[in-house]
């Protein structure tokens, strides 16, 4: 059983310590994990913005170095669902990679169980606002979304309440977007902003602490937002609470 | 012809691959509402309208204390089928509008009036103030069963209403009596 | 004109406390909508059954429109086929000018908007009033709608107020929506009782029994149709149900999902005309059989126009109906609406976050962020794009592909300013931080990191 994990491009390069964190949960769990190189984008970033096939050589690269692996863990609701969604077009290595593809909390829920979880001892007495990025939830079904009339479901909370001493802000809007959106950050900044800032406000009327995302790129677009306001709102990824690392 | 016959061979070139018919028996294993006169009730007054529960015996004065004498009132409780000669203008200054639905829809509060019942179809429209009479045990479940128990292609027209008419169109802001009537009481009426 | 979503959309923004307003305004609508479909537990399968229903009708649509056809002659209505706008439009005028009608009441219809009826018919000598109030108040304006249920959903009391103090002779100054509502009611009771002839859209028709339904909650398509000697029903091609029984499932989402009422107030249904009416219905195309025939977008036809995804769209929330310039906005209008013309409307599938709050809204299960991702690889394939995308996704994808680069090259910022023209990098970058700070680069990226701290452990 061999398990590799896929850090995207803007976690590498802006995010590193979401990453590192990442791994390091995953090494004191006891899984076998690799980080392989040769793959540093799964071309989401241009497909999304209308360029498949510019993103499908980075798409195919990601095929080829993940391909050796039984379970691909991506540290991006958004990415993963790309995968998951598109190397189909590569061939068999490619449906393979697809059905192999997760995503990170769902790994953490599904595979590794909130028994182990909660054996990590992660402490943090505040409390967080939860987002959880619309690929993640209304794509790979994280969570039951506020639309559809199912049982509802959580499994990014589920695995956050292993996190002692954590609550979670009531939120108004509990899975309205924050408006990044990958190109549409800088197509339309000024819907984007909005939405963003709209968040913020939400999470600010819940008494928020910190805020917590399986998404990274999310965070990094509200992040930036509230530091142009001045507003003091720690972002981290579900992986830097669960390690106990200390949020920039 | 032409217009057609283009268009039509367009669609067939067009459309996708057939897909089946969907099997509707589903519908069947709904919910069912316990109480259908209960649930009739909390729906109509959802959509705006009133309910009372009375006896046949007591339509009459019901109406009666609905109406000022000097107001225009037409009811259709004592008139049998559709009647050509009466006009939009018959109805213009109608203060009380009264006339009997064939089904009601426990799910929606809405009832069933096929234009038989409306003696002219602007009548039920014109009026200020509509009273709607209606058997309880007329009352089906859904608008499955709804459509189940009329035949929508009877008449030349047919309207469920639920509740008077409203308007959200000005800052979503719900106002009751848009172009229709302000107020729909709806008669229950036992048997 | 090319339609500039997104500067549209920044002139909306200018004013952040209308933008505060709509946005709480159509979420209202949708939090009704959510209180309404919970209350049926069988939701999700309606929701199915709906889909399937319309996808089974449009895979039959022409043996659907040749059945409806033959069932609506034989019920006494005249049918007529259009091809296109135009000629829906002189098919109306035709008519109305052979029955001598020069006053026409017109309820709510997308699809006499989408085909441009009022100028086709005010050019040449009709007097066309719309009695929806919201399509009123906007046809004073001289205004389009900006949303299909609520077509003045863009204006205050305080705007509408001014336009019924020109138009309908109201005290200024009073704005309170029962007064407004009031008022309009008179002026409209009026057009109403002198029309010549009436015109509806049309939510529903049924192949099997030849009728058409509406669904108002004012009473002005009823109104219409009741008092003048001719009822025209203007309506799309994908309109059609197969029978009553599927209507039905139709009934019990659509107005639940536009408003969260259980019902629409009045749910009207036309099979034959009355004595002494003419009954007409007109069939229009105007490109949707050739929507139909696009493997990837053919299922927008499934759409009943309940006005949901844009209640839903955070992204229409924020813009206004208006910034779309399409006739239907928002999450629908933008995967419609390319279809007709794909250079003025190349920015539409680009104005979404592709949250896809929209596809799990839809009563009838378009996959509309599916649909948005597809036609985005359409606008840029047939070269609608800005240059500056273009480069930076060329580049930027091969870059991607290639981590060697990234990962030599150290910050990204420095990887970026080799490869990219400093004009694209400036104006990428001020876009960004316009309203955000750049984010800081990790001292160390995870790649670098990993070679140092675990690379030849394993």
């Amino acid at each position: 059983m061999t398990v590799a994990l896929f850090a995207p491009c803007f976690v590498d390069q802006f995010r590193a310590s979401a990453a590192i964190a990442a791994l390091r949960v995953l090494e004191r769990l006891g899984v076998d994990v690799e980080v392989p190189s040769g793959a540093a984008c799964c071309g989401q970033p241009p497909a999304n913005a209308g360029f498949e096939d510019e993103g499908a050589p980075a798409l195919e690269r990601f095929v080829r170095t993940f391909r050796r692996y039984d379970t691909i863990i991506v540290l991006s609701g958004s990415c993963a669902l790309h995968v998951r969604m598109h190397a189909a077009a590569f061939g068999d290595d490619g449906a393979g990679v697809a059905a192999r593809t997760t995503e990170y909390c769902t790994y953490l829920h599904d595979v590794i169980g909130l028994d182990r979880l909660s054996s990590l001892g992660a402490e943090r007495n505040a409390r967080a606002a939860v987002h959880i990025g619309c690929h993640a939830l209304r794509g790979l079904g994280l969570a039951s979304p506020s639309e559809l009339q199912e049982p509802r479901y959580d499994r990014v909370r589920a695995v956050l309440s292993t996190v002692r001493g954590l609550t979670f802000a009531d939120l108004d809007r509990p899975d309205e977007c924050c408006g990044f959106g990958g190109s549409f950050s800088v197509d339309e900044p000024a819907v984007s902003a909005r939405m963003g800032l709209d968040r913020l406000a939400d999470y600010g009327k819940g008494g928020a602490e910190l805020l917590v995302s399986t998404d990274v790129s999310c965070l990094l677009h509200l992040d930036g937002l509230a530091r142009r306001l001045g507003v003091s709102l720690p972002v981290m990824h579900v992986a830097e609470l669960l390690a106990g690392e200390v949020s920039a | 012809m032409r217009a057609r016959d283009e268009m039509l061979t367009a669609v067939r070139a067009a459309k996708p691959a057939a897909l089946p018919r969907p099997d509707l028996a589903a519908v069947s294993r709904f919910a069912r509402a316990e109480n259908l006169v209960a649930v009739f009730a909390e729906s109509a007054r959802l959509a705006g309208a009133s309910v009372l529960l009375t006896t046949r015996g007591g339509v009459d004065a019901f109406v009666d204390s609905a109406s000022k004498p000097n107001e225009r009132r037409v009811s259709m409780l004592d008139v049998d089928g559709v009647h050509h000669d009466a006009t939009a203008d018959d109805f213009a200054n109608t203060d009380l509008f009264v006339c009997e639905g064939v089904i009601g829809v426990a799910e929606t509060g809405a009832v069933w009036l096929p234009l038989s019942r409306l003696r002219h179809r602007a009548a039920l429209f014109l009026a200020t103030n509509v009273i709607i009479v209606l058997e309880q045990s007329r009352i089906v479940n859904n608008v499955h069963d709804a459509y189940a128990a009329i035949d929508v292609a009877e008449e030349e027209c047919g309207v469920f209403v639920a509740g008077p008419s409203k308007t959200a169109d000005i800052e979503q802001m719900l106002v009751i009596g848009a172009h229709g009537p302000k107020a729909l009481t709806v008669l229950l009426v036992e048997g | 004109m090319i339609v500039d979503h997104a500067s549209a959309a920044e002139k909306f923004n200018a004013n952040p406390e209308r933008v505060t307003w709509h946005d709480a305004t159509l979420w209202y609508a949708r939090e009704k909508r959510d209180r309404a479909a919970a209350e049926v537990p069988e939701w999700e399968t309606l929701r199915e059954l709906a889909s399937a229903i319309k996808e089974h009708t449009l895979s039959h649509l022409d043996e659907y429109l040749v059945m409806f056809e033959r069932a609506a002659i034989a019920n006494g209505a005249i049918v007529h086929w259009a091809r296109n706008a135009d000629e829906h439009n002189a098919i109306v005028h035709g008519i109305l000018h052979s029955a001598g009608a020069r006053r026409l009441v017109k309820s709510k219809s997308m699809l006499t908007e989408e085909c441009h009826l009022n100028p086709y018919l005010e050019a040449r000598g009709i007097d066309v009033v719309d009695t929806d109030l919201g399509e009123r108040i906007v046809q004073l304006r001289r205004e389009p709608p900006s949303h299909i249920v609520a077509p003045a959903i863009h204006l205050k009391r305080e705007d509408i107020a001014e336009t019924f103090v020109e138009h309908l002779g109201t005290e200024p100054g009073v704005h309170d929506p029962l007064v407004l509502v009031g008022a309009a009611r008179v002026h409209l009771r009026e057009r109403f009782l002198a029309a010549q002839a009436g015109l509806t859209g049309v939510n529903f028709a049924i192949a099997e029994t030849g009728g058409i339904v509406v669904c108002t909650n004012e009473g002005n398509a009823d109104l219409g149709v009741a008092v003048p000697p001719i009822h025209i029903a203007s309506m799309g091609i994908e309109k059609l149900v197969p029978g009553p029984a599927e209507l039905a499932v139709f009934l019990r989402l659509l107005a639940r999902s536009g408003t969260g009422q259980r019902a629409t107030v009045y749910t009207t249904h036309v099979h034959r005309p009355v004595r002494g009416q003419h009954f007409h219905i007109v069939l229009v195309d105007n490109g949707r059989t050739t929507q139909l025939g696009r493997t990837d977008f053919w299922r927008s036809l499934k759409c009943i126009r309940c006005g949901a995804c844009m209640n839903t769209c955070p992204v229409y929330r924020r813009s206004g109906g208006h910034a779309y310039g399409s006739t239907v906005p928002g999450p629908i209008g933008s995967v419609l609406t390319p279809g007709i013309d794909l250079q003025k409307y190349a920015a539409l599938p680009f104005a979404s976050t592709l949250c896809g709050s929209c596809t799990a809204v839809c009563p009838v299960k378009i996959d509309l962020d599916a649909q948005l991702y597809r036609w985005r690889q359409v606008v840029t394939k047939a070269g609608h794009t800005g240059r500056m995308k273009r480069t930076l996704a060329s580049v930027g994808g091969k870059l991607l592909a290639h981590p060697t680069l990234l990962a030599g090259a150290g910050r990204v910022a420095r990887v970026v300013s080799r490869i990219f023209p400093q004009t694209l990098t400036n104006r990428f970058a001020g876009a960004w931080t316009k309203h955000r700070e750049a984010p800081e680069p990790s001292p160390q990226s995870f790649r670098a990191w990993y070679a140092a701290n675990r690379r030849g452990k394993k």
